[in-house]
C-alpha cells in the first residue's frame, strides 16, 4: 500500500512537472565575501549555480524551484610572524573558503504588457542550507573548520530568450547570500556575500 | 558538433567551481618557522657554545637511506651547519671545542616521519541492459599506494652550564622548520628559515 502510494505521487509530481513550463539553467558566479575581509576579501570568479524552475499557472508570473551553488574563495597572504605566549611562528599562507549551498526558491516575473516579450526580468528568495570550508594552507600544512549554516539568499535576474523559436536563452542575476555559517577559529560568526551571475538557460516553453 | 561543445563548456564551467588548491610552487617555496623558548631562560647568562661541523642527526621512522643525511653525498649539513653558527656568531657566543665545557650546546637534526598508506578503491561501471540481459555495476576493486614522506629541520639549543643531578639537559629553544622533503631549493629555503628563526628570537643574545 506504501509503495503503491510513492507510486502514485512520483507519477503525480511527475506529470505536474511535464505538464508545467519550466526552465534549467547554469551559471557562472562571481562572488565578493562582505564578512571579515581581513581574513578572506578577494572576489572570486570560481563559482557555479545550476537550478531547476517549474512555472505555476499559465500566466509565467511565479516560479519554484531548486538551486545548488558551489563557489571557492582564495586569499594568498604574504609572510607573515605570528608570536605566540613561548615563541613565534612564521609562514606565508593562503587562506580558502569552500561554499556549497543548497536552496529551495520562488520568483516573481515582472511580465510587461506584452506578452511573448523575449526579456523576463524576476525577483526572488531562495532559503536552504549552506556548508563553508574555512581552510588555511601553508607549506605542506593544512587546517581546515567545516561549518553548515542556514541560508537566504534574495536575488533579482532577467531571463533572455535568444530568439522565439529558440528554447535556449541566458540569464543575468544580482544576488545577496547571508549564511549562519560559524567559524570560530577563523573569526566568522555569519558568512555573507553579494554575487553576479551569468549564464546559459533552457527553457521548456 | 555545437552540441559536444555545448558540453564541454558546461563540464568546463561546472569544474571550474570544485576545489582548486593553491599553486604547489607558492606554496612549498619557503619553509614554516616555528620557535619556542624556555621562558625562565636567561639567554645573556651564557657565553660560550659548541656544535657539530659536518655532521647533522637524522631521526626517521624510515629506511635512512637519504641524501640529506651525510655530508659526503650531500652538501646540506655542512651549509646548514654554517648558518647556525654565523647566527650563534651574531648574537656574541663564542664556539668553543666540545671538551672546553661550553655554556650552551647545539643540536641540529632533521626528523623525517614516512608514511605509507593504502587505500581500496571500488570503480562502479554500469553497462545497460542489452539482449535479454540484466544491467549491473561491475566492480573492479583495486589498491592505490601512497607514500608520503615529511620532514622537518630542527634546531635545539641546550643548557649546558646548568646539567642536572640526573644528568639531563634543559632544552632552552627550538626552531622547527618545514617541510624539507617537498622543497623548491632545499639549501637556499633552509638558510633562510635559519635566518628568519633566530630573526623572530631576539632574546637570543649574549
Amino acid at each position: 500500500m506504501k509503495k503503491l502510494a510513492i507510486l502514485f505521487l512520483l507519477t503525480g509530481v511527475c506529470t505536474f512537472v511535464n505538464a508545467q513550463e519550466n526552465y534549467f539553467y547554469l551559471n557562472w558566479d562571481i562572488n565578493q565575501p562582505l564578512t571579515n575581509t581581513d581574513w578572506l576579501g578577494a572576489t572570486s570568479a570560481r563559482g557555479v549555480k545550476v537550478g531547476y524552475r517549474v512555472f505555476i499557472g499559465s500566466e509565467r508570473k511565479f516560479s519554484a524551484g531548486l538551486d545548488v551553488n558551489w563557489t571557492t574563495f582564495a586569499e594568498y597572504k604574504p609572510t607573515e610572524t605570528f608570536e605566540q605566549t613561548s615563541g613565534a611562528i612564521t609562514t606565508d599562507y593562503f587562506n580558502y573558503i569552500y561554499q556549497l549551498g543548497f536552496t529551495a526558491s520562488g520568483q516573481y516575473y515582472f511580465r510587461g504588457e506584452n506578452k511573448e516579450s523575449r526579456f523576463l526580468p524576476y525577483a526572488g528568495l531562495g532559503l536552504g542550507a549552506n556548508k563553508n570550508d574555512y581552510s588555511v594552507f601553508y607549506n605542506i600544512y593544512k587546517e581546515k573548520e567545516r561549518s553548515w549554516g542556514f541560508l537566504a539568499r534574495p536575488e533579482a535576474g532577467v531571463l533572455v530568450r535568444i530568439s522565439e523559436r529558440r528554447r535556449l536563452g541566458l540569464m543575468a542575476v544580482v544576488h545577496y547570500d547571508y549564511s549562519t555559517s560559524k567559524s570560530n577559529d577563523y573569526n566568522y560568526s555569519s558568512f555573507s556575500s553579494v554575487g553576479f551571475q551569468v549564464g546559459i538557460i533552457s527553457m521548456q516553453w | 558538433m555545437k552540441k559536444i561543445a555545448l558540453l564541454t563548456t558546461l563540464v568546463g564551467v561546472a569544474l571550474w567551481g570544485c576545489q582548486p588548491e593553491p599553486d604547489s610552487v607558492k606554496l612549498l617555496d619557503q619553509l614554516v618557522v616555528s620557535t619556542h623558548y624556555d621562558k625562565n631562560a636567561n639567554f645573556k647568562s651564557y657565553a660560550t657554545y659548541s656544535m657539530s661541523t659536518d655532521t647533522i642527526g637524522f631521526i626517521s621512522n624510515a629506511n635512512p637511506k637519504d641524501t640529506i643525511l651525510t655530508q659526503k653525498e650531500s652538501t646540506y649539513p655542512r651549509t646548514v651547519l654554517q648558518r647556525v653558527e654565523a647566527n650563534i656568531n651574531k648574537a656574541n657566543y663564542t664556539r668553543v671545542a666540545k671538551n672546553a665545557s661550553p655554556d650552551l650546546g647545539i643540536n641540529v637534526y632533521v626528523v623525517n616521519d614516512y608514511n605509507l598508506f593504502q587505500q581500496v578503491v571500488y570503480p562502479s561501471y554500469y553497462y545497460p541492459s542489452y539482449y535479454g540481459y540484466y544491467g549491473s555495476y561491475y566492480n573492479y576493486p583495486y589498491v592505490n599506494t601512497y607514500a608520503q614522506n615529511t620532514g622537518a629541520l630542527v634546531l635545539e639549543i641546550v643548557d649546558l652550564k646548568n646539567i642536572g643531578a640526573d644528568k639531563k639537559v634543559n632544552v632552552l629553544w627550538t626552531a622547527y622548520m618545514g617541510d624539507v622533503y617537498s622543497t623548491i631549493d632545499l639549501n637556499k629555503q633552509s638558510t633562510d628559515a635559519i635566518d628568519q628563526a633566530f630573526l623572530q628570537s631576539p632574546y637570543i643574545s649574549k
